[in-house]
């Protein structure tokens, strides 16, 4: 060690004492070592520990939801027999032609009918076993085929909640029982419940379907695009080409970035104060500006919550693009504005797009503003336009899920698939586009 | 006229507009220099926002008088003598009348009946004039701009100068929805400070809004059992989930998995961040709290409830894990390499060298995501509306229900309630703390970030 490469140098008297080179072979040495490599096998334990158990949790939460939620999509079916020429319906072979066939059945008291023939088959409370939405069923039959009046058929209509609840041996003692008998005696089925698509909220969880909420959110989400987008967008723009640096641009830079940060829940309080509270101008109190739990109030609300994480995103898709392609495009006379939108922007749309499509995604699924702004009404009707009073998927969720005492678990987990698909189609998309554009430069 | 008819009637001339001043502009005579300032395009353009902006800003504050308007000229209407005093109930009625205006046949109050016909006239009324005024807007801004347009006109400075105007009131929206929280919260709060001491507010340990002493409406109100609730779930035990989990994910990502591993697990984790509170909610009430309550029954709780502290704090830490990994993710791949590579060099092991050299040096990143992870659980409501419960109790216990602040806006907003009530008005002012709260915690993360971060390089 203390022998030099160079000769000509020599090594001074106050080089540093010759140290020992460390005997690793020693006993106390091998045993540190080994302490040292069980620790490094622990904490590398630890880590794929804390990974697996997230990962665990992930696919736990998922496998409940599609266990309990894949029933939701299908129905109990009960088989009982109809006795047309017995029943004896007064409907003519013209009416049942005629568009007005649906009012003709109904006047001809055949949910009554289909109510008795579930009696007379069950005995006692027999009409309990069937849906109330049963003889829907019968008369799309009739009308499909008017000749079936003149004999006796078997259909499978839709069980009630009860018999639906007593075959998986949950609800009232007696409809377990009851339940029991009709699959021993092979009356039961299940069949897929095209219904729960094509449907709004019900009282009946036999009957009820996501439709209303799905065509809520969708409005919603349609108001939320238009707004949050062009805005976003445009302030993106505005903040990295254009911006000059001074006290003003910083304001409004750190207000983007904070409102990123502010809860969700408070833009509900927004909503409810701003759009929906009375305001007097001039004199004039000017009533809720917009109409109250209606798509329009939604998805302004949720459009201020996103436009931020819009914003952010489009501007680091802009500050990606090259200034070489500005300068290029400055240099042949094109003015600002136009580097900017014929030559910037579509470079930097794919990360723009990117960024839209994941907010879109967290304005679908948000929850607790909407709530605050009352879009969690009762809503039979799917709404018709922006302006209708609507609710949204997840707060029909949320509202269902209030409902576990009366057999709406399975309907609260299908509903959650539902929102869970359109959720990972938008992520999904995301990431394809992420992948299909990206450009390094 | 229907709105949406008129937007598209103004859509419409604005095309034409455009068709118009472009295939104008296209025929000038070029002079002697040969070429136009502008092109055919920009002075299209310059006509079309002559034409659009004035009529659909008229529109859009129009839309926004017209109520009041339409409730003026009911409250003229004779049969508006009969009306009550009381603001709710006149404001019931007229909501009716409102409503009967548009359909005739529909029942209703007979008052209401009355009034209708006065409101019809007056909504048609004033539909019209909007209708009238704004179509008059657009034509007069056309033909304005159509005259104005030649060859030596220079539409494009116009044009540009318009759209940076446009570019800078929508960044501007941004300080104008922070101003709009920040003030409506304030406002409504300073209603309920008015009634409510605010030291009551904020010092006070007793917390039921549901039956609300009107002499002295600050006594039930006390706010510190939902500050308490919200720290102990959002802080504490949702916490101690994410901080070790995230954490660990993070390194044992970055440091020791194969790239493979980490190109499918990362993604993975993150859907845990995408997947809707609102389910998270629905999962803690019906599997976790059961569970937990089973566990704590099992330890000895007998009076374990099913709406524990613990259900909605445990699930909340899962949502935020994924948060708090990326953040720890970002700020351990800003360590420089050469670090990392020196303390191995040196003979450490991969473990040691992450708990010496890789997190001090990122800690203050670290740091600066877990502060944003706490403001982000203290906010997140769904779960906690959920799984956790409305008791307001001051507890250490876990096992015990406790409740949160956003608990209670949502509670106290969605009830049969009138709007200037103590009750209704508190929930702004919780909203207002909880605004400031996660302000304040997000500026000490950047302040963090910013005075502490080593630069490297």
């Amino acid at each position: 060690m203390s022998s030099t490469i160079v000769p000509t140098v020599p090594t001074g008297a106050h080089e540093p004492a010759e140290r020992a080179p460390t005997d690793w072979r020693t006993q106390s040495m091998q045993k540190r070592i080994r302490r040292r490599y069980a620790a490094e096998r622990r904490f590398r334990f630890f880590g794929m520990a804390a990974v697996v158990l997230s990962a665990a949790f992930l696919a736990f939460l998922l496998v409940t939801m599609v266990a309990q939620g894949w029933r939701g999509f299908t129905r109990t079916d009960i088989a009982i027999e109809m006795n047309f020429p017995a029943i004896a319906l007064p409907v003519t072979a013209a009416q049942l032609r005629s568009p007005a066939a649906d009012l003709a059945l109904a006047g001809a008291g055949l949910e009554n009918a289909v109510k008795a023939a579930a009696a007379q088959q069950f005995g006692e409370g027999g009409d309990d076993f069937i849906s109330d939405r049963a003889w829907v069923k019968v008369r799309d039959a009739i009308k499909a085929d008017p000749a079936i009046l003149t004999r006796t058929v078997r259909f499978a209509v839709p069980a009630s909640t009860k018999i639906d609840q007593g075959t998986r041996n949950g609800g009232e003692p007696e409809f377990r029982a009851a339940a029991a008998r009709l699959q021993a005696a092979g009356l039961l089925s299940r069949s897929f419940n095209g219904n729960f698509l094509t449907a709004s909220d019900s009282t009946d969880p036999v009957a009820v379907g996501i439709w209303g909420a799905l065509k809520g959110s969708l409005l919603t989400m349609a108001v939320t695009f238009l707004i949050a987008f062009p805005v976003g967008v445009l302030s993106a723009i505005y903040l990295e080409e254009y911006a000059p640096r001074n006290r003003w641009t910083d304001l409004i830079e750190v207000s983007i970035n904070n409102l990123a940060a502010v809860p969700s829940i408070i833009f509900g309080l927004l909503g409810l104060a701003v759009f929906l509270g009375s305001w007097q101008i001039g004199g004039v109190t000017v009533g809720p500006l917009l109409p109250r739990s209606a798509a329009l109030v939604g998805g302004l609300t949720l459009a201020l919550m996103i436009m931020p994480v819009i914003v952010i995103a489009s501007r680091n898709a802009i500050k990606a693009v090259p200034p070489s392609i500005r300068d290029a495009a400055l240099g042949i006379g094109a003015s600002p504005i136009q580097v900017v939108f014929h030559h910037v922007l579509p470079l930097a749309m794919p990360g723009i797009l990117t960024g839209t499509i994941i907010g879109m995604a967290r304005a679908l699924g948000e929850t607790a503003p909407l709530l605050l702004i009352g879009m969690r009404a009762f809503m039979v009707t799917p709404p018709g336009g922006f302006t209708d009073p609507a609710t949204v998927l997840p707060v029909q969720i949320f509202l269902w899920s209030d409902e576990v005492s009366r057999g709406f678990v399975e309907k609260t987990s299908a509903a959650i698939l539902v929102l869970l698909a359109f959720l990972l189609a938008m992520n999904g998309l995301a990431i394809y586009l992420r992948n299909k554009f990206e450009t390094r430069w | 006229m229907n709105v949406y008819a008129l937007l598209f009637l103004i859509a419409g001339l604005g095309l034409i507009g455009w068709l118009t001043a472009r295939a104008r502009a296209a025929r000038f005579d070029r002079g002697p220099q040969k070429r136009l300032h502008s092109l055919p395009s920009q002075h299209g353009w310059y006509v079309v926002l002559w034409m659009m902006i004035p009529a659909l800003l008229f529109l859009a504050v129009w839309n926004g008088l017209t109520p009041g308007l339409v409730r003026q000229a009911a409250l003229q209407d004779p049969a508006a003598a009969q009306l009550s005093d009381f603001d709710f109930e006149r404001d019931a009625v007229l909501s009716e009348a409102r409503r009967l205006s548009e359909d005739p046949q529909a029942t209703g109050d007979p008052l209401a009946h009355q009034l209708s016909h006065a409101v019809g006239e007056a909504r048609s009324r004033y539909k019209w004039i909007g209708t009238a005024v704004a179509v008059l807007l657009a034509f007069a801004g056309g033909a304005f701009a159509f005259t104005r347009i030649r060859a030596s006109f220079h539409a494009r400075t116009r044009v540009e100068r318009g759209v940076m105007l446009l570019l800078l009131v929508a960044s501007l929206i941004a300080i104008l929805t922070t101003l709009g929280i920040f003030l409506s919260l304030l406002w409504e709060s300073l209603r309920f400070f008015q009634q409510v001491p605010i030291t009551d507010f904020l010092l006070g340990t007793h917390w039921s809004p549901q039956v609300i002493d009107a002499a002295d409406p600050g006594a039930s109100l006390g706010a510190v059992p939902l500050f308490w609730g919200t720290f102990f779930i959002g802080a504490v035990i949702a916490m101690l989930v994410a901080i070790p989990f995230g954490l660990m994910s993070a390194i044992y990502l970055t440091q020791y998995a194969a790239p493979r591993v980490r190109r499918w697990m990362k993604p993975i984790l993150e859907i845990l961040a995408g997947v809707p509170t609102v389910v998270y909610g629905y999962f803690a009430a019906l599997t976790v709290a059961p569970a937990v309550r089973d566990l704590a029954v099992s330890l000895g709780y007998t009076y374990a409830s099913s709406e524990s502290a613990l259900a909605a704090g445990l699930v909340m830490g899962v949502m935020i894990i994924p948060f708090v990994s990326s953040m720890a993710d970002d700020s351990i791949a800003a360590v420089p390499t050469a670090m990392r590579d020196g303390s191995l060099a040196m003979g450490a092991t991969t473990s040691e060298t992450i708990s010496r050299v890789l997190i001090p040096a990122a800690l203050p990143g670290v740091v600066a995501g877990i502060l944003l992870a706490v403001s982000r659980a203290i906010g997140e409501t769904m779960i906690v509306v959920m799984a956790a419960s409305g008791a307001a109790k001051i507890t250490l216990n876990p096992f015990e229900s406790a409740t949160t602040v956003t608990k209670q806006i949502v509670d106290l907003l969605t009830g049969e309630a009138e709007f200037d009530s103590p009750k209704t008005l508190a929930a702004f002012a919780l909203g207002l703390t909880l605004f400031v709260i996660t302000l304040l915690l997000n500026i000490v993360a950047l302040r963090v970030v910013k005075r502490y971060r080593e630069a490297y390089e």
